[in-house]
């Protein structure tokens, strides 16, 4: 009887703190990985229980964030970025913010910064070795004969790196010469895949495929290096940092604009910006903490950072992402046939 | 209270739950798109020639498989030979395979650097390989049922009146078959046309499915209106094929056979037929199979099983078997009432079809437009999962309603038996064996359906598929490797699903009545 009493006691209580606890809905895309352990603490030391909700890659989120903006389905947004901000801006879908600004550290506007990384070109090491082809010292290098059939690139209209490589090279040459640029790659033989992972799993050389060049991000190579079992020495891809094939991916935070729990949502901001989750996000996302003075762990030296990119600001993004990728998809897929 | 009362209050929870997840979900989106379709929508080649390779994929697909299943589907009904009933059964095997599985193992046989050492990345052949591995079987079986109708002494009496084999075929066997296989090339032209999963994963850029161009317009350009256009156009076309496969199921239900033909023992250069038909058999039905499989031990070759010691596989494991099974259960529950009100009734068989024909990626969306504050809870999900797995249930146990012999309940009535003794004497044990292949289909797509992935989705749902799709969102080969591994035991669960249901006792008869 009195077991009874007592578990009957502890049950209640456990019923009355689980619905006594906030829940705070923190929408995401499908690369979240912020470690459990800390999540958890996060959790107790707020009295909050998080409901992570994945929404697909950044591009899926933001439209579905938008489709839901009359009963919208989160209260913070962690995963859009520079590619995306402009559209979730112009859709009013979010609550802009006044972000802390630290000088040096990469922003997005309309949202507070969390984290960043570059899209750019990758090689297979081993095949330029064996082919004994000296690597391309330019994209239009990427136009020649000698390099026809060797570069798999993601698109635009349903991949971020893919968007994210496109607006590299607009940004770098200006639209009519970017446009001219992706005609002369589609007579050279350029693959386009759906996404990252069927350009890196199906057609990269490194995996099987037949294409010996990647869009991948900066720190593929030392993902590569992290992810073997035998712990490489070096890595079997580096970067290929061509002028006007880098851009730079700034991710962030946001409030969902009619979501609730404010307090909690900027209380969970801070803490993907506290030292704890930004020392944890360049192994599990493979990204770059923002803020400065984060010691990175030692695999990274594998993975060349660029010292310069071309990247159009998020208003010129916001403005012509649209139209540019509809002028891409008519060059490139739809008179390629 | 009539037949009609009855059979209308059996029919009012599949009803109500096809109007709430896949009517009105669609509905609401075309509400979105407000109507907004692009002028050139139609006229855009590029759009015609999505359309076309539709149509054309789809009409290859069938016409291959009835060319290929129909031989094949002889030798197997007319010869004997060791190992026959285990080919008969493991003939659905790659139905229930989760289409990522199909997908890899047709990557790892065709793709670059492919097992067989042909590369057919970015040809139409992938397409259609992977078409056949999914539906051949299909046809191999309705074939083998409709040729199991004839009876023995009727082809007898065709040899006894000096009938070449050949010519028996055309003149007593072809006619006998023909329903049958209509039937089943509807459903293969349905799986293909509609299909997203596999044209997603083995079309490239050039030989996507119109459903994959749907996923494009909502997911990435936010196109609603064009996108449903495009969903009601497909509806249009997938909607008669399905009633008109409806009609023809319902003239298919036949009395149990009295004498059917017996296989016998191959002679001479019979003996070729039969090895020629089996092996056409392992090369689009095994071999993609087999190619996951050694794929995997190549992965355990090199990374042993430490890949597999991981909090997040035993999760995904476990979370995979537990809405398989809530799923399935839930799909037992809507496809008995269904099958059971569509009785005699063709509208309600062809509604069956309902969650196959209107496309999942609207379906998805609209879902998620129409009730947001459940969107990410699990009994949403779930439901989701049971509205693409139940209509196998209906499906296969309407047809195995119209083969029960009328008078035989009759019968026992009259000798006194109560309703209830009647069901589980008479009625039941000639259901099961439908029933349980019904339970089989939906397990596997409970357990690999691709569609789903579409949907918001919690870290602490992680399925097998999901988990997959996750390891290879990262580059080295550590996650590749996984990967694979994640898949090989993927295909392994359908399997055991597979035989816990499907497989059945001594007593059950091998071969009863199935799409």
């Amino acid at each position: 009887m009195q077991l009874f009493k007592t578990t009957s006691l502890i049950s209640a209580l456990l019923l009355a703190g689980l619905s006594h606890a906030a829940e705070l809905r923190v929408l995401t895309h499908s690369s979240f990985a912020v470690a459990k352990p800390l999540l958890a603490q996060f959790e107790q030391q707020n009295g909050v229980k998080l409901n992570i909700i994945k929404a697909g890659d950044a591009g899926e989120m933001v439209n579905k964030l938008i489709l839901t903006r009359a009963n919208p389905i989160a209260d913070v947004v962690y995963g859009i970025d520079n590619t995306m901000m402009g559209k979730a801006a112009a859709a009013g879908v979010l609550l802009p913010e006044p972000a802390e600004r630290k000088p040096g550290q990469p922003q997005l506007p309309g949202a507070t910064s969390i984290d960043y990384g570059y899209v750019t070109l990758n090689y297979d090491k081993a095949w330029f070795a064996k082919k004994q082809l000296p690597l391309p010292k330019t994209l239009d290098d990427l136009t020649r004969p000698a390099y026809k059939d060797l570069l798999v690139v993601e698109n635009p209209a349903t991949s971020s790196p893919g968007l994210a490589f496109l607006l590299s090279t607009i940004s770098a040459m200006g639209e009519t010469k970017a446009m001219a640029f992706w005609a002369k790659l589609r007579d050279n033989g350029v693959k386009v895949s759906k996404g990252w992972t069927e350009a890196y799993y199906t057609d990269f050389s490194r995996n099987g495929g037949a294409r010996p060049i990647v869009v991948s991000y900066a720190t593929s190579p030392a993902a590569e290096v992290f992810y073997s079992k035998e712990k490489l020495s070096t890595s079997p891809t580096a970067n290929l940092l061509l002028p006007g094939a880098v851009f730079q991916q700034v991710e962030g935070a946001a409030l969902v604009k009619g979501g609730q729990q404010a307090a909690l949502a900027r209380k969970f901001i801070a803490f993907l910006r506290s030292d704890a989750v930004q020392k944890d996000i360049p192994t599990s996302m493979w990204m770059y903490p923002v803020q400065p003075g984060i010691a990175l762990d030692p695999v990274f030296q594998h993975a060349e950072k660029p010292a310069a990119h071309s990247t159009p600001d998020q208003q010129q993004i916001a403005a012509n992402s649209a139209g540019w990728v509809g002028k891409w998809t008519r060059i490139v897929l739809k008179s390629g046939q | 209270m009539s037949e009609r009362g009855r059979r209308a209050g059996l029919a009012l929870l599949p009803l109500a739950f096809l109007l709430l997840m896949s009517i009105l979900p669609l509905l609401r989106l075309l509400q979105e798109g407000q109507g907004a379709v692009s002028a050139d929508l139609f006229t855009d080649p590029y759009l015609q020639w999505r359309v076309l390779w539709s149509l054309l994929q789809a009409a290859a697909s069938s016409v291959a498989a009835l060319l290929i299943g129909l031989p094949v589907a002889w030798c197997l009904a007319r010869y004997r030979f060791p190992g026959r009933s285990l080919s008969l059964r493991l003939l659905m095997l790659p139905f229930v395979m989760p289409t990522l599985v199909a997908a890899m193992g047709v990557l790892a046989l065709f793709g670059p650097q492919g097992l067989l050492g042909v590369n057919l990345q970015d040809t139409p052949w992938l397409l259609l390989y992977g078409n056949l591995f999914f539906n051949l079987p299909l046809v191999i079986r309705a074939a083998c049922e409709g040729l199991a109708q004839l009876p023995a002494s009727r082809i007898a009496a065709a040899r006894t009146l000096g009938a070449t084999p050949w010519r028996v075929f055309w003149r007593v066997e072809w006619p006998a078959v023909r329903p049958w296989l209509l039937s089943a090339l509807c459903l293969v032209f349905l799986y293909c046309f509609s299909g997203f999963g596999l044209a997603l994963l083995l079309g490239g850029q050039r030989y996507a499915t119109v459903e994959v161009e749907i996923y494009q317009l909502v997911s990435y350009e936010l196109k609603l209106a064009d996108a449903g256009a495009l969903a009601l156009l497909m509806l249009l076309v997938t909607g008669a094929i399905a009633t008109l496969y409806a009609w023809l199921e319902r003239r298919l239900a036949a009395p149990l056979k009295v004498d059917p033909v017996l296989p016998r023992r191959p002679q001479g250069m019979e003996w070729l037929q039969l090895a020629a038909a089996l092996a056409m058999l392992l090369l689009f039905a095994g071999l993609p199979l087999l190619a996951v499989l050694w794929r995997a031990l190549q992965a355990l070759a090199v990374s042993g099983f430490s890949l597999l010691h991981d909090e997040e596989v035993l999760l995904a494991l476990g979370n995979s078997a537990r809405f398989s099974a809530m799923a399935v259960l839930l799909a037992a529950l809507l496809g008995w009432l269904h099958a059971l009100a569509a009785r005699g009734s063709l509208w309600l068989r062809a509604l069956a079809f309902l969650p196959f024909v209107v496309s999942p990626v609207c379906v998805a969306f609209g879902l998620l437009l129409l009730y947001p504050q459940w969107s990410a809870s699990l009994p949403l999900l779930l439901a989701s999962y049971a509205l693409l797995a139940y209509p196998f249930v209906a499906r296969s146990l309407a047809g195995a309603l119209d083969s029960l012999p009328r008078h035989w309940p009759q019968a026992a009535r009259s000798l006194g038996a109560s309703p209830l003794r009647v069901f589980a004497r008479v009625e039941w044990p000639l259901l099961r064996p439908a029933f349980r292949r019904g339970l089989a289909f939906a397990a596997a797509t409970a357990l690999g359906e691709f569609a789903v992935t579409l949907f918001l989705s919690r870290p602490e749902w992680l399925t097998l598929t999901t988990l997959i799709y996750q390891r290879l969102g990262r580059p080295g080969a550590d996650n590749a490797a996984s990967a694979m591994l994640l898949a090989c035991l993927l295909m392994l669960l359908a399997l055991l699903a597979f035989l816990i249901i499907e497989w059945p006792s001594a007593a059950e008869r091998p071969l009863r009545k199935e799409s």
